[in-house]
Protein backbone atom coordinates (compact mmCIF):
# COMPACT_ATOMS: atom_id res chain seq x y z
CA UNK A 1 0.00 0.00 0.00
CA UNK A 2 1.81 3.34 -0.65
CA UNK A 3 1.64 6.18 1.68
CA UNK A 4 3.17 8.99 1.41
CA UNK A 5 3.51 12.46 3.69
CA UNK A 6 4.41 15.42 2.50
CA UNK A 7 4.92 19.34 3.59
CA UNK A 8 4.93 21.84 1.34
CA UNK A 9 5.84 25.78 2.15
CA UNK A 10 4.17 27.46 -0.78
CA UNK A 11 1.41 26.40 -3.23
CA UNK A 12 3.64 25.97 -5.83
CA UNK A 13 5.82 23.44 -3.87
CA UNK A 14 1.74 21.76 -3.56
CA UNK A 15 1.30 21.65 -7.64
CA UNK A 16 5.05 20.15 -7.32
CA UNK A 17 3.21 17.39 -5.04
CA UNK A 18 0.33 16.88 -7.34
CA UNK A 19 2.69 16.38 -10.60
CA UNK A 20 4.78 13.86 -8.87
CA UNK A 21 2.17 11.67 -7.87
CA UNK A 22 0.76 11.89 -11.83
CA UNK A 23 4.41 11.04 -12.76
CA UNK A 24 4.00 8.24 -10.28
CA UNK A 25 0.55 7.30 -11.47
CA UNK A 26 1.63 7.00 -14.86
CA UNK A 27 4.33 5.05 -14.46
CA UNK A 28 3.17 2.72 -11.64
CA UNK A 29 0.14 0.00 -12.66
CA UNK A 30 -0.63 -1.27 -9.12
CA UNK A 31 -1.62 2.88 -7.72
CA UNK A 32 -5.72 3.61 -8.96
CA UNK A 33 -6.72 5.86 -11.31
CA UNK A 34 -9.08 7.41 -8.70
CA UNK A 35 -7.93 10.51 -6.64
CA UNK A 36 -10.38 11.76 -3.76
CA UNK A 37 -8.78 14.90 -2.43
CA UNK A 38 -9.99 16.28 0.58
CA UNK A 39 -9.45 19.53 2.42
CA UNK A 40 -10.85 22.73 3.49
CA UNK A 41 -11.53 25.76 1.13
CA UNK A 42 -8.54 27.98 -0.17
CA UNK A 43 -6.45 24.94 1.35
CA UNK A 44 -4.60 24.11 -2.13
CA UNK A 45 -6.34 20.84 -4.01
CA UNK A 46 -7.29 23.15 -6.98
CA UNK A 47 -3.17 23.64 -7.30
CA UNK A 48 -2.50 19.92 -6.61
CA UNK A 49 -4.37 19.37 -9.55
CA UNK A 50 -2.91 21.94 -11.61
CA UNK A 51 0.52 20.32 -10.75
CA UNK A 52 -1.20 16.88 -11.59
CA UNK A 53 -2.38 18.45 -15.03
CA UNK A 54 0.83 19.56 -15.69
CA UNK A 55 2.41 16.52 -15.96
CA UNK A 56 -0.55 14.06 -17.60
CA UNK A 57 -2.15 17.17 -19.83
CA UNK A 58 0.52 19.67 -20.07
CA UNK A 59 -1.01 23.69 -21.42
CA UNK A 60 -4.41 22.71 -20.41
CA UNK A 61 -5.25 25.65 -18.28
CA UNK A 62 -7.13 23.83 -14.85
CA UNK A 63 -10.10 25.71 -12.99
CA UNK A 64 -11.80 24.61 -9.79
CA UNK A 65 -15.05 22.97 -11.62
CA UNK A 66 -16.90 24.93 -9.01
CA UNK A 67 -19.80 25.37 -11.82
CA UNK A 68 -19.25 22.78 -14.31
CA UNK A 69 -18.91 20.29 -11.50
CA UNK A 70 -16.68 18.58 -14.22
CA UNK A 71 -13.51 19.93 -16.38
CA UNK A 72 -12.27 17.43 -18.83
CA UNK A 73 -8.60 17.69 -19.35
CA UNK A 74 -7.64 15.90 -22.74
CA UNK A 75 -3.80 14.07 -22.03
CA UNK A 76 -1.37 12.09 -24.76
CA UNK A 77 -1.43 8.83 -22.82
CA UNK A 78 -4.58 9.23 -20.12
CA UNK A 79 -7.33 11.65 -20.12
CA UNK A 80 -8.22 13.75 -16.70
CA UNK A 81 -11.68 14.18 -15.40
CA UNK A 82 -11.42 16.50 -12.81
CA UNK A 83 -14.29 16.62 -10.37
CA UNK A 84 -15.57 19.21 -7.93
CA UNK A 85 -18.45 17.54 -5.57
CA UNK A 86 -19.14 20.63 -3.68
CA UNK A 87 -22.40 21.09 -4.75
CA UNK A 88 -23.61 17.27 -4.63
CA UNK A 89 -25.57 16.14 -2.40
CA UNK A 90 -27.21 13.02 -3.35
CA UNK A 91 -27.20 9.87 -5.67
CA UNK A 92 -29.45 11.93 -8.34
CA UNK A 93 -27.25 14.95 -9.03
CA UNK A 94 -24.30 12.16 -9.05
CA UNK A 95 -26.24 10.02 -11.66
CA UNK A 96 -26.55 14.19 -13.67
CA UNK A 97 -23.20 14.40 -14.14
CA UNK A 98 -22.51 11.38 -15.68
CA UNK A 99 -20.02 10.03 -12.51
CA UNK A 100 -20.21 6.91 -13.70
CA UNK A 101 -19.78 7.11 -17.22
CA UNK A 102 -16.48 8.84 -16.24
CA UNK A 103 -15.66 5.99 -14.15
CA UNK A 104 -16.07 3.51 -16.62
CA UNK A 105 -13.83 5.41 -19.25
CA UNK A 106 -10.22 4.52 -19.44
CA UNK A 107 -9.00 7.84 -17.43
CA UNK A 108 -7.45 9.13 -13.98
CA UNK A 109 -10.17 10.84 -11.99
CA UNK A 110 -9.51 13.46 -9.36
CA UNK A 111 -11.97 14.41 -6.64
CA UNK A 112 -12.52 17.19 -4.91
CA UNK A 113 -14.99 17.37 -1.80
CA UNK A 114 -14.77 13.19 -1.57
CA UNK A 115 -16.32 14.11 1.70
CA UNK A 116 -19.50 14.86 -0.25
CA UNK A 117 -19.85 11.03 -1.43
CA UNK A 118 -18.53 8.51 0.39
CA UNK A 119 -20.94 6.02 -0.50
CA UNK A 120 -19.25 6.26 -4.17
CA UNK A 121 -15.73 6.16 -4.46
CA UNK A 122 -14.12 3.11 -5.82
CA UNK A 123 -12.93 0.42 -3.10
CA UNK A 124 -9.50 0.88 -4.31
CA UNK A 125 -8.34 4.83 -4.77
CA UNK A 126 -5.73 7.27 -3.49
CA UNK A 127 -6.50 9.33 -0.37
CA UNK A 128 -4.59 13.08 -0.93
CA UNK A 129 -5.72 15.23 2.39
CA UNK A 130 -4.26 18.74 2.73
CA UNK A 131 -4.26 20.86 5.41
CA UNK A 132 -2.69 23.73 6.89
CA UNK A 133 -0.36 22.58 9.72
CA UNK A 134 1.29 25.45 11.33
CA UNK A 135 -0.82 28.39 12.46
CA UNK A 136 2.25 30.62 12.15
CA UNK A 137 3.12 30.20 8.62
CA UNK A 138 0.43 30.13 6.91
CA UNK A 139 1.19 29.03 3.88
CA UNK A 140 2.36 26.13 4.72
CA UNK A 141 0.65 22.56 4.19
CA UNK A 142 0.36 18.61 5.03
CA UNK A 143 -0.08 16.48 2.11
CA UNK A 144 -1.11 13.12 3.23
CA UNK A 145 -1.45 10.43 -0.02
CA UNK A 146 -2.59 7.06 1.38
CA UNK A 147 -3.47 3.73 -1.02
CA UNK A 148 -7.05 2.40 0.08
CA UNK A 149 -8.55 -0.90 -0.78
CA UNK B 1 -41.23 1.04 -43.98
CA UNK B 2 -38.21 1.66 -42.73
CA UNK B 3 -37.23 2.03 -39.87
CA UNK B 4 -33.93 4.03 -38.26
CA UNK B 5 -32.96 2.72 -34.65
CA UNK B 6 -30.55 3.25 -32.25
CA UNK B 7 -29.35 2.50 -29.13
CA UNK B 8 -26.31 3.91 -26.71
CA UNK B 9 -27.93 3.67 -23.22
CA UNK B 10 -24.38 1.20 -21.99
CA UNK B 11 -21.30 0.31 -23.29
CA UNK B 12 -22.63 -0.99 -26.44
CA UNK B 13 -23.31 1.42 -29.42
CA UNK B 14 -25.93 -0.20 -31.84
CA UNK B 15 -27.73 1.19 -35.15
CA UNK B 16 -29.93 -0.92 -37.45
CA UNK B 17 -31.94 -0.13 -40.26
CA UNK B 18 -34.82 -2.41 -40.75
CA UNK B 19 -37.46 -3.08 -43.67
CA UNK B 20 -40.51 -3.79 -40.45
CA UNK B 21 -39.79 -6.06 -38.50
CA UNK B 22 -36.69 -7.59 -40.68
CA UNK B 23 -32.74 -5.88 -40.39
CA UNK B 24 -31.39 -4.97 -43.47
CA UNK B 25 -28.06 -3.57 -41.40
CA UNK B 26 -26.95 -3.85 -38.46
CA UNK B 27 -24.17 -2.50 -36.60
CA UNK B 28 -23.05 -3.02 -33.31
CA UNK B 29 -19.33 -1.05 -31.58
CA UNK B 30 -18.06 -2.24 -27.90
CA UNK B 31 -15.17 -0.77 -27.90
CA UNK B 32 -15.32 2.07 -25.40
CA UNK B 33 -15.11 4.78 -27.52
CA UNK B 34 -17.57 7.77 -27.10
CA UNK B 35 -21.11 7.34 -28.10
CA UNK B 36 -21.17 10.79 -29.84
CA UNK B 37 -18.64 10.07 -31.42
CA UNK B 38 -19.55 6.27 -33.23
CA UNK B 39 -22.95 6.89 -33.28
CA UNK B 40 -23.42 9.07 -36.33
CA UNK B 41 -20.66 7.40 -38.31
CA UNK B 42 -22.39 3.94 -37.66
CA UNK B 43 -25.45 5.64 -39.27
CA UNK B 44 -23.67 6.91 -42.19
CA UNK B 45 -21.71 3.66 -42.56
CA UNK B 46 -25.36 1.76 -42.72
CA UNK B 47 -26.86 4.02 -44.85
CA UNK B 48 -24.09 3.98 -47.26
CA UNK B 49 -23.73 0.41 -47.43
CA UNK B 50 -27.57 -0.07 -47.99
CA UNK B 51 -28.26 2.93 -50.31
CA UNK B 52 -30.77 4.60 -48.56
CA UNK B 53 -30.42 8.22 -46.63
CA UNK B 54 -32.12 9.69 -43.81
CA UNK B 55 -35.03 10.99 -46.07
CA UNK B 56 -36.01 7.34 -46.87
CA UNK B 57 -36.56 6.34 -43.56
CA UNK B 58 -40.20 6.33 -42.20
CA UNK B 59 -39.71 5.74 -38.64
CA UNK B 60 -36.57 6.93 -35.91
CA UNK B 61 -36.40 5.00 -33.12
CA UNK B 62 -34.23 5.14 -30.15
CA UNK B 63 -34.11 3.37 -26.77
CA UNK B 64 -34.87 6.04 -24.63
CA UNK B 65 -33.33 5.00 -21.38
CA UNK B 66 -33.02 3.40 -18.64
CA UNK B 67 -29.00 3.56 -18.64
CA UNK B 68 -25.96 5.58 -18.33
CA UNK B 69 -26.88 9.18 -17.89
CA UNK B 70 -24.46 10.34 -21.05
CA UNK B 71 -25.35 7.12 -23.28
CA UNK B 72 -29.19 8.20 -22.91
CA UNK B 73 -28.73 11.82 -23.75
CA UNK B 74 -26.38 11.06 -26.30
CA UNK B 75 -28.93 8.67 -28.25
CA UNK B 76 -32.14 10.85 -27.75
CA UNK B 77 -30.44 13.61 -29.03
CA UNK B 78 -28.70 11.78 -31.79
CA UNK B 79 -32.01 10.14 -33.10
CA UNK B 80 -34.24 13.67 -32.79
CA UNK B 81 -31.45 15.72 -34.87
CA UNK B 82 -31.49 12.95 -37.43
CA UNK B 83 -35.24 13.28 -37.67
CA UNK B 84 -34.99 17.19 -37.20
CA UNK B 85 -37.51 18.65 -39.79
CA UNK B 86 -38.45 16.12 -41.39
CA UNK B 87 -42.15 15.43 -39.96
CA UNK B 88 -41.56 11.70 -39.16
CA UNK B 89 -42.73 9.94 -36.54
CA UNK B 90 -40.22 9.46 -33.87
CA UNK B 91 -40.12 6.76 -30.75
CA UNK B 92 -38.39 5.95 -27.94
CA UNK B 93 -38.95 2.58 -26.44
CA UNK B 94 -37.75 0.94 -22.83
CA UNK B 95 -33.73 -0.30 -23.34
CA UNK B 96 -34.93 -3.48 -21.25
CA UNK B 97 -37.93 -4.33 -23.33
CA UNK B 98 -35.99 -3.35 -26.50
CA UNK B 99 -33.73 -5.81 -25.24
CA UNK B 100 -36.07 -8.69 -24.19
CA UNK B 101 -37.68 -8.20 -27.31
CA UNK B 102 -34.73 -9.82 -29.35
CA UNK B 103 -35.34 -12.98 -27.09
CA UNK B 104 -38.36 -13.84 -29.27
CA UNK B 105 -39.80 -16.38 -30.06
CA UNK B 106 -38.07 -17.70 -26.92
CA UNK B 107 -40.94 -18.39 -24.47
CA UNK B 108 -41.44 -17.84 -20.29
CA UNK B 109 -39.75 -15.34 -17.78
CA UNK B 110 -37.44 -12.58 -19.35
CA UNK B 111 -35.53 -10.49 -16.88
CA UNK B 112 -33.15 -8.03 -18.71
CA UNK B 113 -30.50 -6.39 -16.28
CA UNK B 114 -28.38 -3.27 -16.62
CA UNK B 115 -25.49 -2.08 -13.89
CA UNK B 116 -26.93 0.93 -12.52
CA UNK B 117 -23.61 0.71 -10.39
CA UNK B 118 -23.34 0.15 -6.44
CA UNK B 119 -25.04 -2.90 -6.60
CA UNK B 120 -28.22 -1.55 -8.09
CA UNK B 121 -29.72 -3.19 -11.20
CA UNK B 122 -31.93 -1.20 -13.91
CA UNK B 123 -34.84 -3.83 -14.52
CA UNK B 124 -38.62 -5.19 -15.94
CA UNK B 125 -39.90 -8.09 -16.30
CA UNK B 126 -41.38 -9.42 -19.30
CA UNK B 127 -43.25 -12.76 -20.40
CA UNK B 128 -42.84 -14.35 -23.65
CA UNK B 129 -45.05 -15.99 -24.87
CA UNK B 130 -46.72 -16.80 -28.85
CA UNK B 131 -44.07 -14.38 -30.09
CA UNK B 132 -45.99 -11.38 -27.94
CA UNK B 133 -43.97 -9.95 -25.02
CA UNK B 134 -46.16 -8.94 -22.36
CA UNK B 135 -45.02 -6.38 -19.54
CA UNK B 136 -45.40 -7.71 -16.10
CA UNK B 137 -43.79 -4.29 -14.18
CA UNK B 138 -42.66 -0.82 -15.24
CA UNK B 139 -38.95 0.02 -15.69
CA UNK B 140 -37.31 0.19 -12.39
CA UNK B 141 -34.15 0.61 -10.13
CA UNK B 142 -33.63 -1.73 -7.25
CA UNK B 143 -31.06 -3.52 -5.43
CA UNK B 144 -29.38 -6.90 -7.40
CA UNK B 145 -30.51 -8.59 -4.16
CA UNK B 146 -34.06 -7.09 -4.04
CA UNK B 147 -34.16 -8.75 -7.62
CA UNK B 148 -32.85 -12.11 -6.66
CA UNK B 149 -35.64 -12.86 -3.24
CA UNK B 150 -38.56 -11.03 -6.13
CA UNK B 151 -37.26 -13.97 -8.97
CA UNK B 152 -36.81 -16.59 -5.83
CA UNK B 153 -40.59 -16.29 -5.06
CA UNK B 154 -41.92 -16.73 -8.65
CA UNK B 155 -40.23 -19.79 -8.66
CA UNK B 156 -40.27 -19.87 -12.32
CA UNK B 157 -37.32 -20.06 -14.85
CA UNK B 158 -35.84 -17.02 -16.47
CA UNK B 159 -33.89 -15.40 -18.95
CA UNK B 160 -31.20 -13.14 -18.06
CA UNK B 161 -29.51 -10.64 -20.42
CA UNK B 162 -27.95 -7.51 -20.22
CA UNK B 163 -24.55 -5.57 -18.69
CA UNK B 164 -25.85 -6.15 -15.28
CA UNK B 165 -25.74 -9.58 -15.85
CA UNK B 166 -22.29 -10.44 -13.91
CA UNK B 167 -23.83 -7.90 -10.70
CA UNK B 168 -27.21 -10.11 -11.11
CA UNK B 169 -25.28 -12.92 -10.85
CA UNK B 170 -23.20 -12.39 -7.97
CA UNK B 171 -26.41 -11.48 -6.13
CA UNK B 172 -28.05 -14.62 -7.22
CA UNK B 173 -25.65 -17.39 -5.64
CA UNK B 174 -27.08 -20.52 -7.22
CA UNK B 175 -30.39 -19.19 -8.60
CA UNK B 176 -29.40 -19.85 -11.98
CA UNK B 177 -30.51 -18.47 -15.31
CA UNK B 178 -31.59 -20.24 -18.47
CA UNK B 179 -29.09 -20.30 -21.44
CA UNK B 180 -29.31 -17.37 -23.73
CA UNK B 181 -26.88 -16.74 -26.89
CA UNK B 182 -23.92 -14.82 -26.34
CA UNK B 183 -25.31 -12.47 -29.51
CA UNK B 184 -28.56 -11.85 -27.35
CA UNK B 185 -27.06 -11.03 -24.40
CA UNK B 186 -26.77 -7.15 -24.49
CA UNK B 187 -28.24 -4.10 -26.27
CA UNK B 188 -28.62 -4.96 -30.54
CA UNK B 189 -30.27 -2.05 -32.40
CA UNK B 190 -32.85 -4.46 -34.26
CA UNK B 191 -34.58 -5.18 -30.61
CA UNK B 192 -35.35 -0.87 -30.65
CA UNK B 193 -36.58 -1.42 -34.10
CA UNK B 194 -39.12 -4.35 -33.21
CA UNK B 195 -40.28 -2.22 -29.58
CA UNK B 196 -40.84 0.90 -32.29
CA UNK B 197 -42.75 -0.93 -34.59
CA UNK B 198 -44.98 -2.62 -31.74
CA UNK B 199 -45.35 1.25 -30.64
CA UNK B 200 -46.43 2.10 -33.82
CA UNK B 201 -48.95 -0.84 -34.89
CA UNK B 202 -50.62 0.09 -31.66
CA UNK B 203 -50.98 3.97 -33.05
CA UNK B 204 -48.21 5.46 -31.56
CA UNK B 205 -47.31 8.46 -33.21
CA UNK B 206 -44.92 10.64 -31.64
CA UNK B 207 -42.75 13.61 -32.57
CA UNK B 208 -39.08 14.38 -32.51
CA UNK B 209 -40.42 17.11 -29.94
CA UNK B 210 -41.95 14.77 -27.69
CA UNK B 211 -39.38 12.33 -27.26
CA UNK B 212 -37.15 12.62 -24.29
CA UNK B 213 -34.61 10.77 -22.23
CA UNK B 214 -36.34 8.76 -19.36
CA UNK B 215 -34.15 8.61 -16.19
CA UNK B 216 -34.79 6.55 -13.28
CA UNK B 217 -34.28 7.57 -9.94
CA UNK B 218 -31.68 5.09 -7.76
CA UNK B 219 -34.31 5.47 -3.95
CA UNK B 220 -32.78 2.76 -2.55
CA UNK B 221 -29.45 4.14 -3.25
CA UNK B 222 -31.00 6.96 -1.56
CA UNK B 223 -31.86 5.17 1.51
CA UNK B 224 -28.67 2.93 1.96
CA UNK B 225 -26.68 5.84 2.14
CA UNK B 226 -28.54 7.49 4.26
CA UNK B 227 -27.97 4.26 6.51
CA UNK B 228 -24.55 4.86 5.55
CA UNK B 229 -24.36 8.15 7.02
CA UNK B 230 -26.18 7.76 10.05
CA UNK B 231 -24.31 4.45 10.76
CA UNK B 232 -20.99 6.83 10.53
CA UNK B 233 -22.60 9.23 13.32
Amino acid sequence: MYTLTLYTAAATETEAAGAALAARMLTDESLPPFVALYGDLGVGKTAFVRGFASVVAPGVLVRSPTFALVNEYRGKEKHLFHFDMYRITDEDDLYSIGYDDYLARDGICLVEWSENIPYALPPHHLRVEIEKNDPAMPDSRRITIEERS
Amino acid sequence: MLILALDSTAVVATVALCRDDQPLASFTLKNGNTHSETLLPMAKALFDVTGYTADDVDLFACSEGPGSFTGVRIGAATIKGLAFGKQKTVIGVSSLEAMARNLLPANGLICPVMNARRGQVYNALFLAKDNCLTRLCPDRALAATELYDELLARGEPFYLIGDGCEVAKAAFGDLTSLPVPALLTEQNAVGVARAALALFESGVRTTDQELSPTYLRLPQAERERLAKEQALK
